[in-house]
């Protein structure tokens, strides 16, 4: 405003001027006018004064003007390099401040030298250069659009050219991701920058970009500044000082918009090229070196406490028993028809209950069902699930010997088989943790119904025995079991010794060596007598490792249990079963504790059995599946 | 569950609440859980999209708490008392559910079956539903 002022101070001083200097002029005038009248002259001077008054008012008027013109030369120089209108621009009292233009062109020509140089291929390079140079202008134009104080036609003009903008910017960026997914150089991180800038926020570059940016800039800067206007600017009124300084909320995350206007133009224009290297290097590690290892797919039961998780499988001891049973109860089924077996359990369970009517059946389920007594009991002393499954059944070979004993061999052979399947269930029933304390009144109530069965004579008189077996001293001489076994193998013809023997075997607590001990002796009583070949129980692996180890009579306690352990590993990994069903027997059992309704329990068998065949179907094409499949054993 | 990024994962969700059954020491949760972030997706034979990392029931014992509950194999849990389970490790899923001084786990699961369901309820109003 200062300016406009010392204008009307020239103009009227001039007029002060004019007013001295009349005489020379009107001498000149008077010259000039000499020739006409002399009164005339009077007013002829006054209008020869005023008219050169008039001139010398043009004249330096017109030397103002160019030097204000000079004046906003400068100032618009001294804005385009401070990026802010000085105060002293002249301003008439109507016309607004100009437009400043920044150099933005400086920073497009960086962007277009540095951008080839660094890119190997030519094709990528100018799609990436024509990308920076697309981005400035975008930027340029949404810029403009931001400014205020803006007609309304102008306003929408811009904008207008602002979608243009970004429509090719997209444009160019696509071409530009596909060439460098074309190239290899597919790194999600470049396609994020570029749909930052798809938002307008084309300042994301990272800060070692914009420093190297700056120093060529600074050593650029000063030849391209002359060259300010670009074409692309050109139109483009520039925002008064004050909005130029107040830049918009994207600009805000320029370092410093109003101190170093400069750089602020230059940093902005993402040079893909940079960002690409840096990007491209720092994310492929990144792809190549995935987070976490998978390791191979596995359950675990959740019945175990949490620190087991790992361990579980070598330490888990109830399933090796579980697990060698369960694959007898699949052979048992494929053998002998599902259906038939069923049948047996429900008449066996219903008859031994009230009244039995096959005998054979009979036995075995009574057996079967007696065997979880001492099985229950013993539980409290010891580790539930690790004598467990064997002792069972040890105790069912003992019950069904003396039934019959000539055909003993026979049939303790099918009942192997047969009752592989009912002895299955309880025995996985009594391993389940759940169901140990409530299970042992049952069966203990059980039994003398049982015995009160026709079955067999010796039966009762087996069972005395277990309790005395039941003491723990027993435990420490597997030796001695095994000597009775011997025995029975040799003189099991005779009824008497070997249920004696039996009997007194079934209830031991180690019974589990005796087990195998008979396993492993099953193929001599085969030698004399005659018997079906498939009919025999499936050997589970632990058998063949075991058989040789435990043949020698008298191996301390601790060997033997080391074989045990070595045996559940084994055990484990090789066959991993049906769980569930066994499990789904014991809580059946627990339900029904008084057997009161055995075909309802029956039932509840070939729910089992069924769902068990239905999960099978679906695990068993994963083979994998199976690997896990004994961890289920402890829920 | 497929899953598209970016894009919001809609899933039918049951609650469960598991009353664990204590036997002496443990406590019995009465399932078994598959997978994780840890373990490989693809051999995951209850999962629909051979990259979800999620845990699954993998087995029910029959009668047990879960059972009780209404678990069933296959689900996808989704939650245990209101942590995320989509996203842990294997053994992170387990220390959740095996937590000692918890007597009750709350689950959100989600099924195949259950979607379904739902979807059919919805009839074909809303045809990219599982998107």
């Amino acid at each position: 405003m200062s300016t406009p002022l010392s204008t009307e101070s020239t103009g009227s001083r001039l007029g002060h001027m004019e007013g001295n200097g009349e005489i020379s002029d009107t001498d000149s005038g008077i010259i000039l006018h000499s020739g006409s009248d002399s009164p005339t002259t009077h007013t002829k001077d006054v209008t020869t004064h005023t008219r050169a008054m008039k001139l010398k008012h043009q004249e330096l008027q017109d030397r103002l003007e160019i030097c204000i013109l000079e004046l906003k030369k400068l100032c618009i120089r001294e804005a385009e390099l401070t990026g802010r209108l000085s105060g002293d621009f002249p301003l008439l009292p109507g016309e607004k401040p100009p437009q400043i233009r920044r150099r933005v062109g400086a920073a497009f020509k960086l962007d277009e030298q540095s951008i080839p140089q660094g890119a190997e291929d030519s094709e990528l390079s100018l799609v990436d250069a024509e990308l920076a140079l697309q981005m400035k202008i975008y930027e340029a134009a949404r810029k403009l659009c931001d400014e205020d104080r803006l007609s309304k036609a102008v306003r929408k003009s811009r904008l207008q050219q602002c979608k243009r903008e970004e429509m090719k910017l997209k444009q160019l960026q696509e071409v530009a991701f596909q060439l460098r997914l074309e190239h290899g150089r597919s790194s999600p991180l470049p396609a994020f920058n570029i749909t930052q800038h798809d938002q307008g926020t084309s300042d994301d570059s990272s800060l070692s970009d914009s420093v190297v940016q700056d120093e060529e800039v600074t050593s650029q800067s000063s030849q391209p500044s002359s060259g300010l206007p670009y074409p692309s600017e050109s139109d483009a009124p520039q925002p008064p000082p004050g909005s130029v300084s107040s830049p918009s909320s994207r600009d805000g995350s320029y370092s410093s918009p109003s101190a170093a206007p400069q750089t602020l133009q230059l940093t902005p224009c993402q040079s893909p090229h940079p960002s690409l290297d840096s990007l491209s290097l720092t994310s492929s590690p990144l792809y190549d070196l995935p987070p976490i290892q998978h390791s191979p797919w596995t359950e675990s039961s959740l019945d175990q406490p949490y620190q087991k998780t790992k361990k579980s499988r070598s330490s888990s001891k109830t399933s090796p028993a579980k697990s060698e049973v369960l694959p007898s109860l699949e052979e048992c089924l494929g053998k002998s028809g599902l259906p038939l077996q069923l049948s047996h359990l429900k008449l066996s369970r219903a008859q031994s209950n009230s009244t039995p009517s096959t005998p054979e059946m009979r036995v075995h389920r009574q057996l079967s069902l007696r065997i979880s007594n001492p099985e229950s009991s013993f539980g409290h002393e010891k580790e539930r699930g690790r004598i467990r499954g064997p002792r069972r059944r040890l105790t069912e070979y003992a019950i069904t010997l003396p039934e019959t004993p000539p055909c003993s061999v026979n049939y303790r052979n099918h009942t192997n088989s047969e009752d592989s399947n009912s002895e299955h269930s309880f025995s996985s029933y009594n391993s389940s943790p759940c169901h140990e304390s409530p299970c042992d009144l049952p069966k203990h109530y059980q039994s003398p119904m049982l015995h009160s069965g026709p079955v067999s004579p010796y039966g009762p008189a087996a069972f005395p025995r277990t309790d005395f077996y039941l003491n723990p001293k027993h435990q420490s001489s597997p030796s001695i079991h095994k000597h009775y076994y011997n025995e029975e193998v040799v003189y099991s013809p005779d009824a008497d010794l070997t249920q004696s023997y039996y009997a007194q075997q079934s209830p031991c607590p180690s019974n589990r060596y005796d087990y195998w001990y008979q396993e492993a002796a099953l193929p001599h009583h085969r030698g004399p007598r005659p018997l079906p070949a498939d009919i025999r129980l499936p050997p589970s692996p632990a058998q063949w490792d075991h058989h040789p180890h435990y043949q020698p009579a008298g191996l301390p306690r601790q060997v033997v249990n080391e074989q045990l352990k070595s045996w559940h590993r084994r055990s484990q990994l090789k066959a991993p079963r049906s769980r569930s069903l066994d499990r789904q027997g014991a809580v059946r059992f627990k339900n029904t504790p008084n057997r009161e309704s055995p075909s309802f329990q029956s039932q509840k068998y070939e729910q089992i059995i069924q769902r068990r065949a239905h999960q099978r179907a679906v695990e068993d094409p994963q083979g994998h599946w199976d690997d896990g499949s004994h961890l289920m054993s402890q829920v | 569950m497929s899953v598209n990024p970016g894009q919001p994962v809609v899933a039918v969700v049951q609650r469960i609440e598991i009353k664990k059954l204590r036997q002496g020491e443990n406590l019995i949760l009465g399932f078994s859980i598959g997978g994780g972030m840890d373990q490989d997706p693809g051999q995951n034979p209850f999962s629909e999209d051979k990259t979800d990392k999620g845990i699954y029931v993998t087995r029910i014992s029959p009668g047990g708490p879960a059972d009780v509950a209404g678990l069933m194999m296959g689900d996808k849990i989704m939650q245990v008392n209101g942590w995320d389970m989509t996203m842990v490790t294997h053994d992170q899923a387990r220390k959740r559910l095996t937590k000692k001084k918890e007597d009750v786990v709350r689950l959100l699961v989600t099924r195949k079956s259950l979607e379904e369901a739902v979807k059919q309820s919805m009839g074909k109003k809303y045809p990219c539903y599982k998107q």
